[in-house]
């Protein structure tokens, strides 16, 4: 029991079959049910798309469109109404205890101190405890958090929470991450800062991650491809490779060589789903 | 935060706060003592002189040590076993939906019964005795305790209960590491609210009929013309809630200490 527990992150690769996407959404289908209790509204319409394993991927869509259901779905914390998603080809059918998920609202648990926030995956996971110290150690001098060990989460601000919770997710290695709009909430400064250092944990820990996010310009200077939906009901507009040299500049994209080129492409897909009603009527028309 | 250089100055302040939070207390002591015999007859309102004599022989001859022990036996059990059952119920019936839908009705219809009315019924049920008393505060203790464990519970955040679960958690690890502690200032604050019920529990059950104990006591000394006694005995519940009162906040404070004072200013929030 001990040794299962954690042996499925760790082996998740080669218990499963390899050739597999790490994670993939297949014709997925949402609709939930209206406020009223009768009926019920289609939120996410047919999404088919794959994630390889190792990639950085970025979902970018208009609020509303239903990115963090997508999120939840491969979380196991909702169950599609129909079509399936698949982790290194096995369907999700439960809470999903094999990923990391880092929230757009850090949700470190109050009550536990910095430290204890980060070793909770492991202690769940009956890592042993010097194996837990050790790794905990590790991670937050990575996160840059050392030295705040015993802090509760109110005394630490708002882009160390955040950093505390990618520590919390790192932690256990998990094969795969899913964010969502972990950065959101954060001001631009600390928001380059984080990006930077996401980009260099995601490298050092070679995860595959899954990365939600409404800003164009965070989604084209971190991601290796990136996913476009549209709204109401949302569907995949286009799934693009971003072939940026790695590493990239955050803080400057506009200095990255081929940024603009990459940016324009995306940005000419995006365009037409913003806050235009009449044009998404005609986009959808068009479309069908 | 406080700084390190305002340490000083908190402190001298914490004194004149105590000396200040005294104060009201004091003068109605020395008023109390000035009017007793001049305003209002000695006999309706005994004197502070004669209360603090009165104190001084019960406990110097021994006389209120049986009561004494009665009443603190009885307390001390209703409040346990009544928080007790509060707490395991209040945490099942908010964990369970089922059960909450089936339970919860009668709890609240029992919750509006006066409970006081129910005590010749459990001098009745559990005689003249310790049990009766035990009864009836552990009845008074657990509507309190079991009421706020209930919404405590109920009120725990879903997202972080979901978190927790990817994170590795099993059912029985979410009660230890998510719903207890974030329902644990529910659970104090219902503890505490407790605390006085519980006293009225046992003296009402002690009013109502017993052989021994500080209601009886006080009832004794009513009928005797002994208004001295009657606020002795008053006296003697007020410090036990007071005690009471003073371990509670102990223990909230080390029980909480990762919350936030609520004086403090808000958090950064960047």
């Amino acid at each position: 029991m001990r040794v299962d527990e954690t042996n499925v992150v760790a082996d998740a690769g080669e218990r499963h079959d390899t050739r597999a996407p790490a994670l993939e959404f297949d014709r997925v289908v949402q609709d939930f049910r209206l406020p009223s209790g009768k009926g019920s509204r289609r939120v996410l319409d047919t999404i088919s798309f794959a994630v390889r394993r190792g990639q950085f991927t970025a979902i970018v869509g208009p609020s509303g469109c239903g990115k963090s259901t997508l999120l939840h779905m491969a979380a196991g914390l909702l169950a599609p109404t129909s079509g399936a998603v698949r982790q290194d080809g096995v369907a999700i059918t439960s809470v999903n205890r094999a990923i990391g998920f880092v929230p757009q609202q850090a949700q470190l648990l109050a009550w536990k101190t910095l430290r204890e926030n980060v070793e909770l995956p492991l202690l769940l996971r009956q890592v042993p405890r010097d194996e837990r110290a050790e790794r905990v150690r590790e991670v937050l001098a990575a996160a840059g958090l050392a030295g705040f060990e015993d802090h509760y989460p109110h005394q630490l601000s708002g882009g160390m929470q955040k950093r505390a919770s990618i520590a919390r997710t790192l932690v256990y290695r998990p094969a795969t991450i899913l964010m969502d709009e972990p950065f959101g909430s954060l001001d631009a400064q600390t928001r380059m800062v984080m990006q930077d250092d996401l980009q260099s944990l995601w490298s050092r820990y070679s995860a595959t991650i899954v990365f939600v996010t409404h800003d164009l310009t965070e989604a084209v200077i971190l991601a290796d491809n990136i996913v476009l939906l549209g709204s109401q009901p949302t569907r995949l507009k286009a799934n693009v490779a971003i072939e940026l040299a790695r590493p990239r500049n955050v803080f400057q994209p506009f200095h990255t060589n081929r940024f603009a080129e990459f940016y324009d492409r995306v940005w000419a897909i995006f365009q037409s789903e913003l806050a235009r009603p009449a044009a998404e009527t005609v986009a959808a028309n068009a479309d069908a | 935060m406080p700084t390190p250089d305002t340490l000083r100055g908190s402190a001298r302040s914490h004194i004149l706060g105590i000396v200040l939070r005294l104060l009201p207390a004091i003068v109605l002591l020395v008023i109390w003592q000035w009017a007793s015999g001049r305003v209002i007859r000695t006999i309706y309102v005994s004197k502070p002189t004669d209360i603090a004599y009165r104190l001084y022989q019960i406990f110097a001859s021994g006389e209120i040590y049986p009561d004494l022990l009665t009443t603190a036996q009885e307390l001390l059990l209703g409040y346990a076993i009544g928080a007790a059952v509060g707490v395991t119920t209040g945490y099942l019936l908010a964990r369970s939906p089922r059960l909450a839908s089936i339970f919860e009705p009668y709890l609240m219809a029992f919750y509006g019964i006066p409970k006081i009315a129910l005590a010749p019924l459990f001098i009745i049920w559990f005689g003249i005795g310790l049990w009766s008393k035990v009864a009836l505060a552990a009845l008074m203790v657990f509507f309190l305790v079991f009421y706020n464990v209930y919404m405590g519970v109920r009120s725990v955040d879903r997202d972080v209960v979901n978190m927790t679960m990817i994170l590795g958690a099993s059912e029985r690890q979410l009660t230890r590491h998510v719903y207890l502690p974030a329902a644990a200032p529910f659970v104090i604050m219902g503890m505490r609210m407790a605390i006085p019920y519980s006293v009225i529990g046992v003296i009402v059950g002690e009013f109502t009929s017993s052989t021994r104990g500080l209601g009886l006591f006080i009832v004794q000394a009513s009928s005797n013309y002994d208004p001295a006694g009657v606020f002795a005995g008053i006296a003697i519940l007020l410090a036990f809630v007071i005690a009471a009162n003073a371990g509670a906040s102990r223990l909230e404070r080390r029980l909480l200490r990762w919350r936030p004072s609520p004086s403090g200013t808000q958090h950064q929030e960047i």
